[in-house]
Parts: C-alpha cells; sequence; structure tokens
C-alpha cells in the first residue's frame, strides 16, 4: 500500500471540502453579514493550498488504488473532512473546544445530527448554514461525489464507492461507476430541489428556514438552525406532512427510484420486499405510538397522529428531527422509537442505523435454524422478493449485524463507566451509531451532548463514523493485518 | 460508445479489460455468478448475470442502445444466437467468437493467397458483423511469423504502403548507439522504444540497449533492408515441427505445407491424428503425447528450423518450446491462453509466446475504437496503439509543419502518405489536407492526439 496515493487524492477531496466552504462564506458576507467570514476563510485557503499541493506535488503513479489504498482514503476523507470542516466552529468561537467541534461536524457529515451546541438561537447564520450544509454533502457521500467529478479513477472509483455506500449490495446503476455516482447525485439534488420548493413556494416559509429544514431532511441529518428542532413549525401541518414524506423518502434505497424512474414502472418500487417491510414497520409503529399516546397521555386523536407519524419517520429514517420532546412520552412508544434507532432505514438511502434489508435477512436466517433443528436435512435457500440470497451474502450481513450489536454493547459500557445513567447511555449509543441524533434521557431531543467528557465525544464520534462506513470500511484499518501484509 | 461484451471468460475479461482502459461504458453479461463477481471486482463495468441467448437478459443489459455487442462466451452457437437476438433487439453492430470454421465461412483455401477467406454464410443474415476466431487468427500469425524474417509480425497501414515492424536489438551494429548514430540504409521511424517493461516515445539522444524493442515505421519496400540493420537473416524455414494437432496446430501445418515448407505433426489422440492424416497431404503425423525429448530428437527435431507448440495445455506447451530451445532450434513458438503468460514464457526463453486471446482482443478493440475505418495496432503489453488519421480541411493539424505543433510528449508522427508517396518526417514537412498520418501513441496520450486530428 502507498501512502502518497492516498494523500494525492485526500489532498483533491480536502481541496473540494474547501471549495464548499465557499458557500456559507458567500452566505455571511453577502447576506448574513455575521462578521463570520474570517472563520471560512482560514479553512478554505487551508484547505484548498493544502490539499492542491498535495495532489499536485506527488507524482501520479499509472496504476489504479489498490483495495486497500481505497479503504484508507474513504477513512481518512472523513476524518480529514471533520477535521477541517471543524475549524469554522473554532475560529468563530462559537464551541468552545476542538473536540466539541469535530464532534459537531463529524455528526454533521456522517448525518447524525447529535449537538453539542447549547445555545443554537444566539450563533451566526452563517455558522449554522455550514452546519446544516455539511450535512447535506455528507448524505449523498463525500466520495460518491469525488467520484461523480473525477474520472481518472478508473476501477478504483468502484472501490472507494463501494467502500462508502451503505447497504449490503452495492448495485451500479450504470455500467460505470462514475456515471452511478453521477445518478446518485442528480437525484440527490432533485429530491431535496423540490422539497425546498414545495417548502418555500408553497408553504411560503422563509427561504432560509427552507433551505436549511431541506438540508436537514434529504439526507436525513437532523441538525437545524432553531433553537427546539421543528417545534416552531408544530402548527404548520403542511410543513410536518412535506418533511414526514421527504424524510419517508430520503430513507428508501435510491436505486429504487432510479430504477423506477429509467423502466417508468412503479411496481419496482412498490414490490420491492424492503421497501415494503420499511413501509410496514413505519404504519404499525406510528399505529403503535399514536394509539399510546392517546391512552396513556389523553392526546386527542389528530395531535396524536401527527407526533406520532412525524417521530416515527423522523427516527426510523434516523433523521432525528423533533416537533416535541418524545422523551416525555410513554415508555411504550419511548421504546419503540428506541428500537427503530437500532433498525434505521432502507440500504442505498441516505439513512443510517442497520439497515432494513439486514434485519429483514438476519430474522430469517435466524428462524431457519429452528427449522433446522426438526429438520435437519431441509434445504432452505434464503429468498428475499423470490431472489435467493447468496450465502456469502447472508454470512457478510450477520456479520455486520453482530458487530453492530458489539458497538452497542461496547459503547453502552463506555459511557456507563463515564457516569451516565443507563437509558442516556444506551440510547446516546444507538443514536449516534444509528446516524439518528437526539436520543432520550439526558440526550434527549431537547437536550444536547454537552456535558459528556471529551472520551465520550470522541468514542461518539468514533461510532458515528463506524455507522456511516458500516464498520467494514472503517474498522480495516485498524485491523493488525491490514497493516501487516501492505 | 456503449458496448456489450458477453461471456466473461478469459477472453471476455480481456476484451472488456481493454476496452475499459479506453473509457467506454461497458456491461458484462454471463451466467456464472462466480466469474461475474470476478469481473464486477476488477473491472468498472456494468454486470448483469444471465444466459445472454435470452432476450429478457439482454434486455436488463440495454443492448437495444447498445452500439455494439461482443460475444465471447465458450459455445460458437451461444454466442451466434446472442448476436442474432441482440440484433433484433437494437444493437447496432455485432461481434462473435466462433471457433468452428464451418460456421463462418473462415476457411483456408488453396490458390494463390493462403488467406482468401471463402464465405460459407453471408454473416449478416445471422446478425454477426463479424466473425472472429482465435484460434484461425493465431493460426495466421504463427504463419506469417515462420515465413517472414522476423522475429515478430508487421502491421500494415495505408493500404500496405506503410509498414509498423518490432525488431529486437541484438545486433552490434545496433547496441549501445544512440538513435540518431544508427546507420540506417533507408528512411524511417523509430516510433516506440520497448527497455523493459516501459514503452516510450524516443528522441534522438537515447541509447540504444540489448534487449531493446524497437517499432520502426518505414515504407513497405524498405522494411526489409532495414531489418538487415537489426539481425542476420535467417533462411526461411524448410521444416517445422507442430506440436499438437488442434485447430491451431492444424490450419499452421495446412498452410505451411502449401508453401512447400515440410512439416511433421505431432498429436496425443490417435483418433485426431487418424484424421489430420487424411486430410493433409505432405504433413508426416506422428502419434505421441508427451513432450518427450527422445521423441522429439527422433523426429529430427535438432534438424528443423522452427518448433510450434500448439497443445490445448499451455503450460505444456512451454515445456516443449524449452526443449526445442534445449535442442537448439532456433525459433519456437508457443501459444499460451493466458495473456499474462506471455512475459512469462518469453522470460525462461521461448522466443515468441502469442494468446488467441490477445490476437482476438486485438482485433475486437481495432473495430471498436476506430470504426474498422482506420487501422490500429496495440505495441507492447497493450500500452500503446499506432493509429492511422486522415488529415481533414478543418482539422488544427491542418497546414502546419510538424515542427511548429505542439505536439503531445508521448506521440510520434511515424510516417505521412500523400497520394502513392510516403514521406517520412522531418520537422519542415507540412501537413496537407488529405494526408494519411500515422501516428504511435502512448493510451493516455490518445485524446490529445485526437484533438490535433479535430476541428478547433
Amino acid at each position: 500500500m502507498s501512502i502518497r496515493i492516498v494523500l494525492k487524492y485526500l489532498g483533491l477531496v480536502l481541496a473540494i471540502v474547501g471549495a464548499l466552504l465557499s458557500f456559507p462564506l458567500f452566505w455571511s458576507v453577502a447576506i448574513a453579514r455575521d462578521g463570520a467570514h474570517v472563520s471560512f476563510i482560514v479553512p478554505m485557503v487551508i484547505a484548498l493550498l493544502g490539499g492542491l499541493s498535495l495532489f499536485r506535488y506527488i507524482p501520479q503513479e499509472r496504476r489504479s488504488l489498490s483495495r486497500r489504498e481505497g479503504l484508507a482514503l474513504v477513512t481518512c476523507t472523513w476524518v480529514g473532512c471533520s477535521l477541517v470542516g471543524a475549524l469554522p466552529y473554532v475560529i468563530s468561537g462559537t464551541l468552545p473546544g476542538f473536540v466539541d467541534a469535530f464532534f459537531e461536524t463529524m455528526s454533521g457529515f456522517t448525518t447524525t445530527g447529535a449537538t453539542v451546541m447549547t445555545s443554537i438561537g444566539h450563533q451566526p447564520p452563517s455558522i449554522l448554514l455550514w452546519r446544516n450544509f455539511s450535512q447535506w454533502i455528507g448524505g449523498m457521500g463525500i466520495i460518491t461525489f469525488f467520484v461523480a467529478l473525477f474520472p481518472m479513477l478508473g476501477i478504483g472509483a468502484a472501490r472507494l464507492f463501494e467502500a462508502e455506500m451503505p447497504g449490503p449490495q452495492k448495485e451500479r446503476l450504470r455500467a460505470r461507476i462514475m456515471d452511478t455516482a453521477r445518478a446518485l447525485w442528480i437525484l440527490y439534488v432533485a429530491l431535496s430541489l423540490v422539497e425546498f420548493g414545495l417548502l418555500w413556494v408553497v408553504g411560503r416559509i422563509p427561504f432560509y428556514d427552507a433551505m436549511n429544514i431541506t438540508f436537514g431532511t434529504m439526507p436525513t441529518g437532523g441538525f437545524l438552525h432553531l433553537a427546539d428542532s421543528l417545534a416552531a413549525y408544530v402548527d404548520s401541518p403542511f410543513v410536518t406532512t412535506v418533511v414526514t414524506f421527504f424524510m419517508l423518502a430520503a430513507g428508501v434505497n435510491f436505486a429504487l427510484y432510479f430504477y423506477a424512474l429509467r423502466r417508468r414502472r412503479l411496481g419496482d418500487l412498490l414490490g420491492n420486499p424492503e421497501f415494503r417491510l420499511y413501509i410496514g414497520i413505519f404504519v404499525v409503529c406510528a399505529g403503535a405510538v399514536t394509539l399510546d399516546l392517546m391512552g396513556r397521555s389523553g392526546m386527542p386523536i389528530g395531535q396524536a397522529l401527527q407526533h406520532a407519524t412525524f417521530q416515527v419517520a423522523s427516527i426510523q429514517t434516523t433523521t432525528g428531527f423533533a416537533t416535541t420532546d418524545f422523551d416525555l412520552w410513554p415508555s411504550l412508544s419511548r421504546g419503540l422509537l428506541l428500537a427503530l434507532m437500532i433498525v434505521g432505514a432502507c440500504a442505498g438511502s441516505t439513512g443510517g442505523g442497520l439497515k432494513v434489508v439486514r434485519l429483514l435477512v438476519v430474522v430469517k436466517y435466524a428462524f431457519r435454524q429452528v427449522v433446522a433443528a426438526f429438520s435437519p436435512r431441509s434445504v432452505m435457500p434464503l429468498k428475499i422478493g423470490g431472489e435467493t440470497v447468496a450465502a456469502a451474502t447472508v454470512a457478510a450481513i450477520t456479520g455486520m449485524a453482530i458487530l453492530y450489536v458489539l458497538a452497542l454493547v461496547g459503547g453502552f459500557l463506555f459511557m456507563s463507566a463515564l457516569g451516565l445513567d443507563a437509558v442516556t447511555a444506551f440510547s446516546a449509543v444507538a443514536a449516534t451509531l444509528g446516524n439518528v441524533g437526539p436520543g432520550l434521557g439526558a440526550v434527549g431531543p431537547v437536550q444536547h451532548y454537552a456535558f459528556i467528557p471529551a472520551s465520550g465525544k470522541l468514542v461518539l464520534s468514533g461510532l458515528m463514523l463506524v455507522g456511516r462506513l458500516e464498520f467494514v470500511t472503517a474498522m480495516a484499518l485498524v485491523s493488525p493485518s491490514f497493516w501487516h501484509w501492505r | 460508445m456503449y458496448i456489450v461484451v458477453v461471456g466473461a471468460g478469459a477472453a471476455g475479461f480481456y476484451v472488456a479489460s481493454l476496452l475499459s482502459k479506453e473509457k467506454q461504458e461497458i456491461t458484462v453479461v454471463e451466467q456464472d455468478e462466480e466469474a461475474a463477481e470476478q469481473v464486477r471486482r476488477a473491472l468498472d463495468v456494468g454486470v448483469v448475470i444471465g444466459n445472454a441467448a435470452i432476450p429478457r437478459v439482454l434486455w436488463q443489459a440495454e443492448v437495444q442502445r447498445a452500439d455494439l455487442l461482443v460475444a465471447v462466451t465458450g459455445t460458437d452457437e451461444t454466442n451466434m444466437i446472442t448476436c442474432f437476438m441482440a440484433k433484433e433487439l437494437g444493437a447496432k453492430k455485432t461481434i462473435a467468437r466462433v471457433r468452428n470454421p464451418e460456421y463462418s465461412g473462415y476457411m483456408l483455401v488453396g490458390g494463390k493467397s493462403p488467406y482468401a477467406t471463402r464465405k460459407v454464410v453471408r454473416p449478416r443474415s445471422l446478425g454477426v458483423d463479424l466473425f472472429v476466431n482465435p484460434e484461425i487468427e493465431a493460426a495466421r500469425e504463427i504463419v506469417s511469423i515462420l515465413s517472414g524474417l522476423y522475429v515478430t509480425p508487421m502491421e500494415e497501414f495505408a493500404d500496405g504502403r506503410v509498414q509498423l515492424r518490432e525488431f529486437k536489438a541484438e545486433s552490434a551494429a545496433v547496441v549501445g548507439k544512440r538513435l540518431l548514430d544508427i546507420p540506417f540504409p533507408r528512411p524511417c521511424v523509430v516510433v516506440m522504444m520497448e527497455h523493459g517493461d516501459e514503452l516510450s516515445v524516443p528522441s534522438g539522444d537515447e541509447r540504444v540497449q540489448k534487449g531493446d524493442r524497437l517499432y520502426l515505421v518505414a515504407t513497405r519496400k524498405d522494411m526489409d533492408e532495414l531489418g538487415a540493420v537489426f539481425e542476420v537473416p535467417r533462411r526461411s524455414p524448410r521444416t517445422v515441427i507442430v506440436f499438437g494437432g488442434g485447430t491451431i496446430g492444424f490450419h499452421v501445418a495446412e498452410s505451411l505445407e502449401k508453401r512447400g515448407i515440410q512439416v511433421k505433426l505431432i498429436e496425443k489422440s490417435p483418433s485426431r491424428a487418424q484424421e489430420i492424416g487424411s486430410k493433409l497431404k505432405h504433413t508426416v503425423v506422428i502419434q505421441g503425447g508427451r513432450p518427450d525429448r527422445d521423441l522429439l530428437v527422433d523426429e529430427g527435431l535438432a534438424h528443423s528450423d522452427a518448433f510450434v507448440a500448439a497443445t490445448g495445455d499451455e503450460s505444456l506447451n512451454i515445456l516443449a518450446g524449452l526443449v526445442a530451445k534445449g535442442v537448439g532450434v532456433s525459433r519456437n513458438i508457443v501459444v499460451v491462453d493466458e495473456p499474462e503468460y506471455i512475459a512469462l514464457a518469453e522470460a525462461v526463453g521461448v522466443d515468441v509466446a502469442m494468446s488467441p486471446l490477445l490476437v482476438c482482443g486485438s482485433r475486437i478493440a481495432h473495430y471498436v475504437l476506430h470504426g474498422g475505418a482506420v487501422s490500429v495496432a496495440l505495441l507492447g503489453k497493450e500500452d500503446a496503439q499506432v493509429i492511422e488519421f486522415l488529415v481533414g480541411p478543418n482539422a488544427r493539424i491542418s497546414k502546419c509543419s510538424v515542427g511548429e505543433l505542439d505536439w503531445p510528449k508521448h506521440a510520434a508522427i511515424g510516417a505521412i502518405v500523400r497520394g502513392e508517396t510516403v514521406i517520412a518526417p522531418t520537422d519542415a514537412t507540412t501537413l496537407e489536407p488529405g494526408d494519411t498520418v500515422i501516428v504511435a501513441a502512448l493510451l493516455d496520450e490518445i485524446p490529445n492526439v485526437e484533438r490535433l486530428f479535430k476541428a478547433p
């Protein structure tokens, strides 16, 4: 493995992030005039100069990226971008320390939405815009963006793309990976524009609000520029409905949209087993929470239905918006939400969590073991939607699920050791690993992560990264044999 | 350009990787999941799993918008049916690999030219635009190697007026000299030099080292004289031993005996030996399997001029080639399947190793990349190409002299053909519209060269 070639391309990715910082800079100088422009200019200069000189002065190698280099580049990209992206918070003094700023940026890029910002209302608008914009970039993936822009990587691009894309099956929508990455980004931008247009033009909410809500919804992020999440818009059923719809839409495998559009058949989307289970989970959980809220909290049916659908969609798609403090809800509702944090959205979506299709496979696999106990000779190929899942894929999914549970338990023990109570500790880990954002208890929707010690913040940042890159990519770098045989 | 490659065997994989280097959009259709996975891992191409002879699978591979379909599965019939289906569904062009010469009309017939082909069926009615038969192509190449003076074959451009040939620097007249100082008897251009594995466009100051390969462009009539600088001319082989009586071995023996060369063919299977014996008039057919030193020596290996190893087993071929080398046969040619083995075989002492797949691949690539309108040859390990360009009236390059052009670094003009005359380019040569220009370039540089020939 050549570190130089990884650094070369890392330079180019950092330069892209530097260029993207011009958006909040523009906002700061031209529109908000909040005086925060220095906090963007400095990291911009660092990223552009440093990145481009890395790219320029490391010689080109006449081969494509190896698998190891690809994995290293993806992980380094996410960490490197978070380090650069943290600078605006530090320079503007918005967040007290670098660890806090790093946590906040990682939370943005990984579309988690867990915040350490204690007074969101008093921050410069451009800083808040950067906070929201970073999650929109991270939603479809920095590497995917990079691959879509630069055609020079050959098969290396496919390795990068597959290391970043969530889900067990990495489908190539188009023959070339660059075209695939472009198609995904185009779909993503188009959906974002539709949501923005609906909110701004039809819903008549302010431009800045519409833009930031879109930046929080489409990547299933959860950051907002408003102090108490979406509670300000709780009285506008149009806004909450639009946001609920687009949260759910962002949690669907983008490949399904692509095929449905290309073949002009909605059946491809509606007939997909993962999509059906995803919608099924949403309907059942929203129904259960509605009944729970009506029965236990005595909420009227309309209000209960609105809160329940919004909150279930928000947590299931791992967005993490809140229209109300759901930590005050009855225990069944809270329990359901906590479970949904772990399940997450569909593979190939912008959402996080374990992913619905993995749950489907793991559950089917487990039940096959039960049948095998009394009928050991029966041949039971594991099928999803009439198609047999290859044994290797089943094994990979099972392994991933086990790692997920181990990370949950390990993180929970670590957070408990830091002195957090059980509910807070567990939900903090589930909410960061699943890229959700708000948890329960002391890290609930109206709370924040600021009180957690620095070591805890670093561990949670690591969990966000591992959750976003789905373990294998990020963990390869800490595996000894990765370095041994390079 | 969108290309569908059917079959991910060695040939399909090779063609797909060759074309994906050229940044074409490619989808590979393969029935075997493991082979498909291999392709997915190694190449930036789309992969569809299924039997390509089924319209549904072809549809999935979006064959209707394909500019080209290349069918290279293991079965002739599947390839032909696939091409037929693809044409029906809307593919613009099709290429099929068909091994059985009876299907494609690839028949070596007697008469003046041993290469003349007789069309048994008109391929277009089968939906196949181009039949490629790797074995026959390989056999033709072997025969051309044996009948010429040189170790490797040549490529022809501008209707055969210009030739490209590869020479190995071994003679004292060349080794250790700067290119400028080599006393070429005739005007020519060294367009590429291969040192070790590295292909480059040489400057005049570059020194030639022993074992380097030089690619020369010159007119056809000058080529023989130029060749004399590099090697002592070898007399054409009078006796050749062919080891292995498969398609390649059979066709090599057949064409050689028609040229009056005494051929001995060794074949393992008694029935196949019988069959060959009855088909060929003058060839001596010997039944025997192993590259047994005694058998080969007994059959007069030491006195033969060349040895061709063309059994179906590539390692056996390499070993047999080495045995021949050991007894002192001056020229041995072995056939290997894996293109990767060529370098290995030549490293251990085989004179020429060739892969039918490579021959097949370069033929398909030629067809694909340049629409058949201009000739293209691949050099070295397909890292460079020699392309024939026509200077259009609006081309950037038109009316410019070679010296004042902003010419790409890794490309070289080999020759300029104006009407009937061939001009070896100097800095003062001006390019006129209608000229044919033969250019050698590394793959990465080709777009830059192509840009020069387009309108600004």
